[in-house]
């Protein structure tokens, strides 16, 4: 999908050159040509032309009607809520993996509501199928953003936001917030590993068997609460009841449950002495 | 009522206390020492020279348009350069920090700013450069030449227009304050929402900006009250609408924008203000509040703001084409019509500032074509500006290079951000530094326009032409210095840098980090070519005559160089949309008036200084929550403008006279400068 934008860009990007090289060629020719000292053809009072005032308004409408309707048909194309793109994909036979996302200040949450299982920092999904993310916040906006993969959205507290994404090749991509979300910010980054569906089905066991169990009351009591995870080292988590804490954890936010960041500990983050004690809960 | 902070408070000094001075920070000392040898050596100067009560009376009382524009504009130029040295810091912090583990500096864990540091200091860049910079130097700009360019006496409320400066002199004091006292915020010049909640920031830092952009914006919405009834009221006799100046009439665009658009961030501000003194749930996520209700107010604001902005510079173009075209600007009813309708469209587009937020498919196509509309006038500005340039006599001055530079710079952003009003492309390039070339190439167009204009009006205002030779050498390496940060920062962002991170993420990209820093340096020669532009050209004082590029069209040249504070001596009559082109062609430039009229002028008043002061003292007192001096400066505030307002001082009339004598001295003046180089001064001046 992050090919189908690539796509567009090039071609947004072509359709204007159209209209921006003789703009840029005029613009730079013109006052050349029209120097004092070339003495070429000099009309002082000729202000108006209703035929170059015509062309002047009427190109660039004819190119904003192009750029409109190819913007507004490539984001029914990709829309993230339900990208009709990922229909025709390959993968879409199959039933689609469902991960919930949950920005804390400050790592990565991902709840896989099926396998009952949850991660921190690290993505997993199996290659060739479709991957349907549902994303929340605990506390404040961050920006969800795979480069290669997925359109950027937005995780918000007390909201529910969408995004999707198929690779069919096992492969590895790095993930990171681009929205701005406190001192800690610097070390919001997730693992991003496409599997092949053999390997998932193993890693997933594997995770199911993790002595570390994620409950509502660990993740609100612990995992929550506002920590620096440097590095962005990942942990596993094996969760009976994986299903129930997404929606909770939208609920609470709904209800003014917030984490508060104590001034203290924005002002350590990142001096060499804060580097310490690092993320304690969560491994 | 008042909501629990963190920390201690103390009724007498609120949370203030001395751990508030950041002494221990070594890069905080030493801007310290500059701005403290800075402002010794300012003041020691003024106490030297004894200039105290020129400088209380002249300047800080005055109420002459083009002093407060004046000043403005030096308050602008000095944010500029502080906003210039926060961006500074940005790149050279991510030139070294590159990837999250390479070694770290004075105490931070890479490069040499932490990041909460790092944080605050792009929140104050984009605040002082829009707010403080751009703002206040595009407003003293409008200040300056929108009275002189229709034949006016002074602004419609002279007086208002001192409190408009006052108040935004205070939050720029503000923002200079918080370098010190406390902390500014992190939470980015927008204002990031629920992250400027108490429970993410409870420091005073989203304070400091919360406050610095409510009393100045405050101002500006006076300041656009004030231009309008200006160009409605005072226009000279037979100045209909289509005989306004362009500049003039795309003020009247911007100060609509202004008058409209500026009340919405005051509201936004002060329901922030509440959930955050207060304790109510305007913003929270949670028990009812909404934030995307802030930010739809804030980009309500905040997208004609941008336009707020870039009127003028359009405006500023548009005359300096015209002059040194030696032509009449092409298709002005068109120029008038498009400025209009940037003006308008600038209302329906705010959502493209968050198109990530979740916004569903049908949203996103409105948002998306109503900004791709945005395209149509400005295309229309560019193609007017370049047939005005066609078939004309074109002369290469510094201002007409600053022009043509701002008319290529407009192409690139408007290419970018057409790009950008895609949601398919922004879905990969949202929140990367390429939106933050995209801006600042159309923030260039109007620093662009900015330096055009200042040197273009220069001499008309104090008497002598800003040196050519080191005018042109800052041209060249700010232009220089633009390209190398913003072209390589294009590619980084296509490349996937986010911003607002303190350090490189894709180790891969650091040679157009060098680039970028490399791109700062030039900056920095250009900043010092600048100032030698000034200097050398303040020594010089080579003297301007009455039409100094001898090529001006509009109005403000017919007058005296420099301007006597009351403009003209009688308010001229107009012929034609160039009125000064007109009178050259038909020979009556320098027509001197048989009689002379009364004129009716403001009195100076130290109020507005004072008003400015206080509410400094109120927001400073505010930030800090010491409730009493708040209190008790708000009520001074309010108690000197009920004063005021029973003030029966209703100015001072010049008599005919006393007209006649400076007109003749002024006469005098000009026709022996006019000759200084050849005949010793006090020569022959009769004989001309």
């Amino acid at each position: 999908m992050a090919g189908l934008e690539f796509h567009y860009t090039l071609w947004i990007t072509g359709i204007m050159m159209l209209i921006i090289v003789p703009t840029l060629l005029m613009t730079i020719i013109f006052p050349l040509r029209y120097h004092h000292s070339r003495n070429a053809k000099y009309t002082p009072d000729w202000h108006f032309s209703a035929t170059i005032e015509i062309l002047a308004w009427a190109i660039p409408l004819a190119m904003v009607v192009v750029l409109a309707y190819m913007s507004v048909s490539a984001i029914f194309r990709i829309n993230p809520w339900n990208a009709p793109e990922l229909a025709s994909a390959p993968g879409a036979s199959q039933p689609p993996v469902k991960v919930e996302v949950i920005a804390t200040d400050w790592q990565w949450v991902f709840i896989y509501p099926d396998e009952n299982i949850a991660t921190i920092d690290d993505l997993v999904v199996p290659a060739g199928r479709r991957v349907q993310l549902t994303m929340t916040a605990t506390d404040v906006m961050n920006g969800f953003y795979i480069p290669q993969v997925a359109p950027m959205v937005d995780a918000m507290p007390a909201m529910v936001s969408k995004d999707a994404f198929e690779i069919d090749q096992p492969a590895q991509f790095t993930g990171f917030s681009t929205d701005f979300s406190g001192a800690g910010f610097s070390w919001m980054q997730f693992k991003t590993r496409i599997l092949a569906q053999a390997d998932y089905d193993a890693w997933v066991k594997s995770v199911q068997g993790s002595p570390n169990q994620l409950t509502y009351d660990v993740f609100t009591q612990k995992i929550a609460q506002p920590q620096v995870n440097y590095g962005a080292t990942p942990s596993y988590f094996s969760a009976p009841n994986a299903g129930r804490i997404f929606g909770m954890v939208v609920m609470d936010a709904m209800n003014g449950k917030t984490y508060p960041v104590p001034d203290s500990l924005t002002k350590s983050v990142a001096s060499n002495e804060g580097k310490a004690p690092a993320s304690p809960a969560a491994n | 009522m008042q909501v629990a902070v963190e920390g201690p408070w103390s009724p007498l000094l609120g949370r203030l206390t001395l751990d508030a001075i950041p002494y221990t920070n070594p890069i905080l000392i030493f801007t310290f020492v500059i701005a403290a040898t800075a402002g010794l050596v300012a003041v020691g100067s003024v106490l030297y020279f004894r200039k105290v009560g020129y400088i209380w009376r002249e300047w800080l009382c005055s109420v002459d348009h083009k002093r407060i524009g004046v000043m403005y504009m030096i308050l602008g130029l000095v944010m500029l350069f502080r906003g210039f040295i926060d961006g500074v810091m940005m790149r050279t912090q991510q030139a070294i920090a590159i990837g999250p583990n390479s070694p770290g500096y004075l105490g931070a864990a890479h490069g040499y700013l932490p990041p909460y540091h790092f944080d605050q200091i792009y929140s104050a860049h984009g605040t002082l450069m829009l707010i403080f910079a751009a703002t206040p130097l595009l407003t003293g700009l409008g200040n300056i030449i929108v009275p002189l360019q229709i034949g006016a006496r002074d602004m419609a409320f002279p007086y208002l227009n001192a409190v408009s400066l006052w108040l935004t002199v205070s939050g720029a004091l503000l923002c200079m304050i918080s370098l010190f006292v406390g902390e500014f915020s992190n939470a980015t010049w927008v204002g990031l929402m629920p992250f400027s909640e108490l429970p993410s920031n409870p420091g005073v830092g989203v304070d400091y900006w919360m406050w610095a952009l409510q009393v100045s914006s405050i101002g500006t919405t006076f300041n656009a009250i004030n231009i309008i009834a200006t160009i409605v009221k005072m226009r000279a006799p037979g100045m209909g609408w289509f005989r306004v100046p362009v500049f003039t009439w795309v003020m009247m665009a911007t100060s609509i924008i202004g008058l409209t658009a500026f009340p919405v961030l005051t509201a936004a501000l002060c329901m922030l203000g509440l959930d955050r003194y207060v304790g109510t749930h305007f913003f929270t996520a949670g028990m009812g509040g909404n934030y995307m209700l802030y930010i739809n107010l804030f980009w309500t604001w905040g997208h004609p703001e941008v336009y707020f902005l870039v009127l003028p510079a359009f405006g500023l173009i548009s005359e300096i084409v015209a002059t040194f075209s030696s032509k009449s600007l092409f298709g002005y009813p068109t120029m008038i019509a498009a400025s209009m309708g940037i003006a308008g469209v600038g209302w329906v587009v705010w959502a493209h500032h968050f198109f990530t937020m979740g916004m569903g498919p049908d949203l996103i196509g409105f948002f998306s074509a109503a900004t791709m509309i945005v395209g149509i006038p400005t295309g229309v500005k560019a193609f007017n500006w370049l047939f005005t340039m066609f078939r004309g006599r074109i002369v290469f001055t510094t201002p007409m290079l600053w022009a043509i530079t701002a008319i290529l710079l407009l192409l690139l952003g408007g290419i970018t951000g057409m790009m950008l009003s895609a949601s398919v492309v922004d879905y990969t390039v949202h929140d990367s530094v390429f939106v933050v070339a995209h801006f600042h190439c159309m923030v260039l167009v109007i620093g662009a326009g900015i330096f055009a204009a200042v040197t273009y009006w220069w001499p008309k205002l104090f008497g002598f032409k800003l040196n050519e030779t080191l005018g042109q050498w800052f041209f060249w390496t700010f232009v220089a210095g633009s390209l190398l940060v913003f072209i390589p920062m294009f590619q980084a962002g296509l490349d996937g840098e986010t911003r607002r991170l303190d350090y490189l993420f894709d180790t891969s990209l650091r040679p157009l980090m060098l680039l970028e820093v490399a791109g700062i340096g030039v900056y920095f020669i250009s900043v010092f070519f600048f100032l030698a532009m000034v200097v050398v050209s303040l020594v010089k004082r080579e003297p301007a005559g009455q039409d100094a590029w001898g090529t001006g069209r509009s109005l403000e040249w017919l007058t005296h160089t420099p301007v006597p504070f009351y403009n003209f001596a009688v308010t001229p009559q107009v012929h034609a949309l160039d009125e000064m082109s007109w009178r050259k062609a038909n020979g009556l430039e320098k027509t001197q008036p048989s009689t002379y009229v009364p004129i009716h002028m403001p009195s100076s008043t130290s109020l507005p200084f004072i008003i400015g002061m206080l509410s400094f003292v109120c927001t400073f007192s505010l930030v800090w929550r010491i409730w009493w001096l708040a209190g008790a400066s708000l009520l001074a505030a309010i108690l000197l403008v009920i004063i005021r307002s029973f003030d029966k001082n209703e100015g001072y009339v010049l008599s005919a006279e006393n007209i006649a004598e400076m007109e003749r001295k002024l006469h005098t003046v000009s026709l022996v400068a006019e000759q200084s180089k050849v005949l010793p001064v006090g020569g022959h001046a009769e004989a001309h």
